[in-house]
C-alpha cells in the first residue's frame, strides 16, 4: 500500500511538471547556466557518510544527466 | 569504510601510489590537450615564427578536509584532492579524485564484543573521462578502494543524448563492481568473500522553463555474493527472553540474558535494489533552490524515502550561503529482529535462524539532517569564482526504532574545501 502510494505520487508529480514544459532557446538560458544550478555542494565525505548511514542507494547518476544550460 | 565493524585492527600505512597515478594521468591529459590545440594551429615556418598554442582547456583543482564524529564514539578524518580538465571546444573532459579515510571507533558494537578501539585507513581513488563533442556523449569511469581487509573496484560507462536543442537529455549507464571481503590479519587466500555488483541507470532531464529544470532517474542494482560482516556476532535469546528485550537494551542486559551461542551475521546471498530519484532545481533572481527525492525498494524488503533540499542565496558577488536539510526514513528488512530466537537442538547444537543481522542500517530508522554552508569567492575581480573557499557543516540525528544497544545517534560532519581554476 505504501509502495503504491509513493510510486503513484511520484508519477503524478512528474507528469504534472512535464506537461508544463516550454521550449527554452539557447540564448535564453542564463539562469539555467548559473553555477548554483549545477555546482556540487556535497563533497566526497558527505556522500560516503550518507551511504553508510542509510540503507538505501541510488540517484547518483542523475547529476550527470544534463542541465539544459548550454 | 565500515563505521560499525566489530574488530580490533592496527593502522595500515597509506600508500601514495593511487595519488601518483591520479596526478600522472591528469598531467598526461594536460599535455595531450595542449598537443591537440597545437595540432589545430597552422604549422610554423621557422622556429622564430612559432606561436604558443592557445590552451582552451579549463583546469580545476580542489582540496577538501572533512571530519566526522558521532555519539557512538566513531570518528573519521577524510582529506581528499580532486582535479579536472574540461575542454568545451573539443567536448573532452577528465576528472580524478583521491581520498583517505582515517577511521577510529569504539562503538557499542565494538565494546559489546569486548574488542578494543580500532583505527583503520581506507584509500579510494576515482577517475572519469568523458567525450561529448555534440549531442551524444560517452563517459567511462573507474574507481578503487583499499582497506586492509576490504578491496573494491568499479568500472562503468555512461551515455547521454541531448534532444530538442538540449531541452531534454537522456541518460543510460552501467557499472560493474567487485568487492573482496576479508578478515584483518588473515590473507585473502585463506579467507575471502566475493561480492559482485551490477548497476543499471536510466534517466531523463527536462528543462521546464527559463529557470527550472527537473530530472528523474531509475537505478537498478543487482548484488550477488555474501556481504555478511565477518566480525559481526549476533546475540541469541530464548523465546520468552527475546519477547521482553527492551528497546536499546544495554550491553549488560544483553550479556546477562543471551544464550551462550553467538553466531556470525548471515545475510541473503542476493539482493536486488531499485531506486527512483527525482530532482528539481529553480533559479530565482538572487537564489537557487535544489530539491531531490529518492524512493527506494529492494528484495530484502527495505523501503525508504530520502528527501534533500538546499537553498543557495547569493550575497553579493563574493559570497553564497545555504541552509541544507535532509530527511531519510526506512522500514526494516523482512528478516530484521530486535532479538533473535534460538533453541537448543538437542544434539549439542543450536537451532539458529538461517538469516540474521545486527546491522542497524537494515532496521527501522529515520534520520533528520540540518546544516548550513558558505562559499567565499576569492578570485580576481574579473572572475571571483575562479578561486573559492567553502565551509559547511551538518548535524545528523538518527532514531533507531527497534534495536539493541542504541535508540539514537547524533553525528556531526564538517568540511572545508579549497577550489581553484588553474
Amino acid at each position: 500500500m505504501m509502495r503504491s502510494f509513493l510510486f503513484c505520487s511520484g508519477l503524478v508529480a512528474l507528469l504534472a511538471l512535464a506537461s508544463a514544459c516550454t521550449h527554452v532557446a539557447p540564448y535564453d538560458r542564463g539562469k539555467l547556466a548559473h553555477p548554483t544550478m549545477t555546482d556540487e555542494y556535497d563533497g566526497p565525505a558527505s556522500g560516503h557518510v550518507h551511504a553508510v548511514h542509510e540503507g538505501a542507494t541510488g540517484g547518483g547518476a542523475l547529476g550527470e544527466s544534463g542541465c539544459g544550460c548550454n | 569504510m565500515q563505521l560499525t565493524r566489530e574488530s580490533s585492527s592496527r593502522p595500515a600505512s597509506p600508500v601514495p601510489f593511487s595519488l601518483f597515478v591520479v596526478v600522472t594521468l591528469v598531467c598526461a591529459a594536460t599535455r595531450a590537450a595542449s598537443a591537440d590545440d597545437a595540432g589545430t594551429t597552422a604549422a610554423p615556418t621557422t622556429p622564430t615564427e612559432r606561436k604558443a598554442p592557445k590552451d582552451t582547456a579549463t583546469k580545476r583543482a580542489s582540496v577538501e578536509m572533512a571530519t566526522y564524529g558521532d555519539s557512538d564514539h566513531v570518528g573519521v578524518v577524510t582529506p581528499s584532492v580532486g582535479m579536472s580538465i574540461d575542454n568545451v571546444i573539443t567536448g573532452a573532459s577528465l576528472r580524478a579524485r583521491y581520498l583517505v579515510d582515517v577511521v577510529s571507533g569504539a562503538s557499542v558494537d565494538v565494546v559489546s564484543t569486548a574488542s578494543r578501539r580500532w583505527t583503520e585507513i581506507r584509500q579510494a581513488g576515482s577517475i572519469e573521462g568523458e567525450y561529448k563533442p555534440r549531442d551524444f556523449g560517452i563517459a567511462v569511469t573507474g574507481s578503487a578502494s583499499n582497506e586492509p581487509d576490504y578491496l573494491s573496484y568499479t568500472v562503468g560507462a555512461r551515455m547521454t543524448y541531448d534532444l530538442d536543442a538540449k531541452n531534454t537529455t537522456l541518460l543510460l549507464g552501467y557499472a560493474y563492481g567487485h568487492d573482496t571481503i576479508g578478515r584483518h590479519g588473515t590473507p585473502f587466500a585463506v579467507f575471502a568473500r566475493e561480492l559482485s555488483r551490477a548497476t543499471y541507470a536510466a534517466g531523463v532531464t527536462q528543462v521546464i522553463d527559463r529557470a527550472t529544470v527537473i530530472g528523474v532517474a531509475l537505478d537498478v542494482v543487482i548484488e550477488n555474493g555474501d556481504q555478511s560482516k565477518p566480525y559481526r556476532y549476533i546475540p541469541m535469546f530464548a523465546p520468552a527472553v527475546a519477547a521482553s528485550a527492551p528497546l536499546g537494551a544495554s550491553i549488560d542486559w544483553v550479556t546477562a540474558h543471551r544464550l551462550p551461542e553467538r553466531p556470525l551475521e548471515q545475510l541473503p546471498l542476493t539482493r536486488r535494489r531499485f531506486a527512483v530519484t527525482g530532482r528539481f532545481a529553480h533559479r530565482f533572481d538572487g537564489s537557487t533552490v535544489r530539491l531531490s527525492e529518492r524512493i527506494y525498494d529492494d528484495t530484502w524488503g527495505l523501503v525508504a524515502s530520502t528527501t534533500d533540499m538546499r537553498w543557495i542565496f547569493d550575497v553579493g558577488r563574493r559570497f553564497a550561503l545555504w541552509p541544507h536539510a535532509r530527511f531519510h526514513v526506512q522500514s526494516p528488512v523482512t528478516f530484521w529482529e530486535r532479538a533473535y530466537v534460538s533453541r537448543n537442538a538437542g544434539n549439542g547444537g543450536w537451532d539458529l535462524p538461517e538469516i540474521r543481522t545486527g546491522d542497524r542500517e537494515l532496521g527501522p530508522l529515520w534520520t533528520a539532517t540540518g546544516g548550513a554552508g558558505v562559499r567565499m569567492f576569492v578570485g580576481a575581480d574579473a572572475d571571483p569564482r575562479a578561486w573559492a573557499i567553502s565551509l559547511q557543516g551538518d548535524v545528523m540525528y538518527t532514531s533507531y526504532q527497534d534495536d539493541l544497544y542504541l535508540t539514537s545517534r547524533t553525528a556531526v560532519l564538517g568540511a572545508v574545501m579549497f577550489e581553484a581554476e588553474l
